[in-house]
């Protein structure tokens, strides 16, 4: 609050004094008193009102500059009325009821929203779970009385199974309750399981699949990791090429333990590279084969950071991508000794 | 070997059961989940197949009250599949967890896996056209001769035998030694399977394995 201005506020005031001071000179010459006797009664009129005057100021500056500097130092301004002092005075007490009143109406809004959207999730994750019965049923039904339209329907389903697994780590990505465990893991264990999910789609692509030491232990959760995979292979076998094949690979050193899924597949162009983890970004290959929803990418790459893990993707026009997830080993994550 | 389902799903429930009983169960359905656990009890199953959402009472209190009477394996079958939710179970006396949607040959697996640990029982004799094989000790038997098999002639003859007198597409012996964490390319197979005959000739039974070209094999 610089003092200028808060003349300038004051300019009526001060207006009004000065013709009251005019008015009271003019009133004792009138009077007959004398000029020193004038002159004593205007100094003294003069000297209280300056100083209740600038006491006025300083008591409002240093609330209003403290407020200002509590609300530089914030990086959640809109807590600001949480934080603001009662002011001794009547208009800063305005402002800070007001403060508080804006306050409290926007926590209610944002709580209505907060509701709304956990209600749409757990609606969302109450569905996947209530869809996978007949899922499961359906696929039963196949097995059972099996034809060669049914097994491809069988395919279709697999696929419709995909797209609900891939809404539901949706749902769980954005959840701010934690509902994973990151645990010791073979990776083993997980690249195992991930392929024999997909061992129906890899075998029928006829693609090669060549998995090297992966023997290793990891600390992440299983459930989130194979899904992670999942995509990363359903990716793989989606845009192949000629002599279609997957290779699974690990390194180790120090701190951390990379597993790169490497395929022979058309590959991504450098233009898109860059931008595979956006959401819902498609790219070149998305147009051209179709059926891209820009999401399981961009999800692995949420997943990961959630987990603590890092993803990322090499890849050359008609050679082949490569995926490689970074796990690190830290007993820090673990929360182990 | 009887098993009970516990399912509230009833297209799931009969695929379920016609499934089972293919493969030589004795599966029995309750429809009554109001008295879930004295129903189950008094059945004396030798493996329980448990879903989690049920009508009245929750799997997890199910799984619980059945294990304060009795240590029949249990299989929990359920959609929902976090960590969490497996380690639940677990915890309530569950002896496995499979999710749903599953594959239908891992489960097999997992029920013939758990009843042989929990009864020891010998499930593993299959005979078919003069040929028995004995999967627990890994030989075939034809004639006077044993046949000394490796793991994966095992699992295909398995396979073939299970399935006599009908097709076996090459994808689906893939599949079955996919399960088994034996990742086998199509020419790993067809050598394979080109032993797997050689041996079965050598001591007699010639031609007992039979190619249909581009579909698959069948015994």
């Amino acid at each position: 609050m610089k003092f200028r201005s808060f003349v300038k506020d004051k300019s009526f005031f001060l207006l009004g004094n000065i013709l009251l001071l005019l008015f009271i000179v003019l009133m004792l010459s009138v009077m007959g008193i004398n000029l020193y006797g004038s002159l004593f009664i205007v100094f003294i009129y003069i000297v209280t009102n300056a100083s209740v005057f600038i006491h006025e100021f300083f008591r409002k500056q240093s609330y209003y500059n403290r407020l200002l500097s509590i609300l530089k130092e914030l990086d959640k301004r809109y807590l600001i009325s949480e934080l603001a002092e009662e002011p001794g005075f009547a208009e800063g007490q305005i402002l800070y009821d007001v403060l508080k009143i804006t306050n409290k109406s926007m926590n209610d809004e944002i709580a209505v929203y907060q509701r709304a959207s956990k209600e749409y999730r757990d609606y969302i994750e109450t569905w996947i779970h209530e869809i996978k019965t007949p899922i499961a049923a359906a696929k039963l039904m196949i097995e059972n009385n099996r034809t060669d339209v049914l097994t491809s329907i069988e395919n279709e389903i697999d696929n419709i199974e995909y797209y609900v697994e891939q809404t539901l780590y949706y749902a769980k990505s954005s959840n701010t309750e934690k509902d994973y465990i990151i645990k010791k893991v073979n990776l083993k264990d997980i690249v195992y399981s991930a392929v024999k999910k997909n061992s129906k789609l890899i075998i029928e692509n006829r693609i090669e699949l060549k998995i090297e030491e992966i023997e290793k232990i990891v600390y992440t959760d299983s459930k989130w990791t194979d899904f992670i995979i999942n995509q990363i292979l359903f990716n793989a076998v989606k845009y192949k090429a000629e002599a279609p094949k997957i290779i699974f690979h690990t390194e180790e050193t120090e701190n951390k333990v990379s597993l790169m899924i490497s395929d022979n597949g058309i590959g991504i162009c450098e233009n898109d590279l860059g931008r595979v983890f956006d959401k819902g970004f498609t790219g070149e290959n998305g147009r051209r084969y179709g059926k891209s929803t820009g999401i399981g990418l961009y999800l692995c790459k949420k997943l990961c950071d959630t987990l603590g893990m890092n993803i990322s993707i090499r890849s050359e026009t008609g050679k082949g991508t490569t995926v490689i997830l970074i796990f690190p080993k830290n007993n820090m994550i673990t929360m182990e000794p | 070997m009887k098993i009970v389902l516990i399912e509230d799903n009833d297209s799931l429930r009969q695929e379920l059961t016609i499934f089972l009983s293919r493969y030589g169960y004795d599966v029995k359905v309750p429809d009554d989940f109001c008295n879930i656990v004295e129903f189950v009890l008094e059945e004396t199953a030798h493996l329980i197949l448990l879903d989690i959402n049920l009508p009245y009472y929750d799997g997890n209190y199910v799984c619980r009250e059945l294990r304060k009477a009795s240590s029949v394996p249990i299989i929990i079958i359920t959609s929902r599949d976090s960590e969490a939710d497996e380690l639940m179970s677990i915890n309530m006396g569950a002896d496995d967890f499979v999710t749903k949607p599953f594959n239908t040959q891992i489960l097999l697996a997992r029920i013939s896996a758990l009843l042989k640990r929990a009864y020891n029982n010998d499930i593993s004799m299959i005979e078919w056209k003069d040929l028995k094989l004995d999967t627990s000790k890994g030989v075939a038997v034809y004639g006077k001769g044993e046949i000394e098999l490796t793991r994966n002639e095992i699992k295909i003859l398995h396979l073939l035998m299970k399935n006599k007198d009908t097709i076996v597409t090459r994808e689906t012996v893939m599949n079955e030694l996919w399960q088994s964490d034996e990742f086998v390319d199509d020419n790993t197979l067809t050598v394979n399977i080109n032993r797997l005959r050689k041996k079965l000739e050598q001591s007699g039974a010639i031609d007992y394995i039979k190619t249909k070209r581009g579909i698959g094999y069948m015994v």
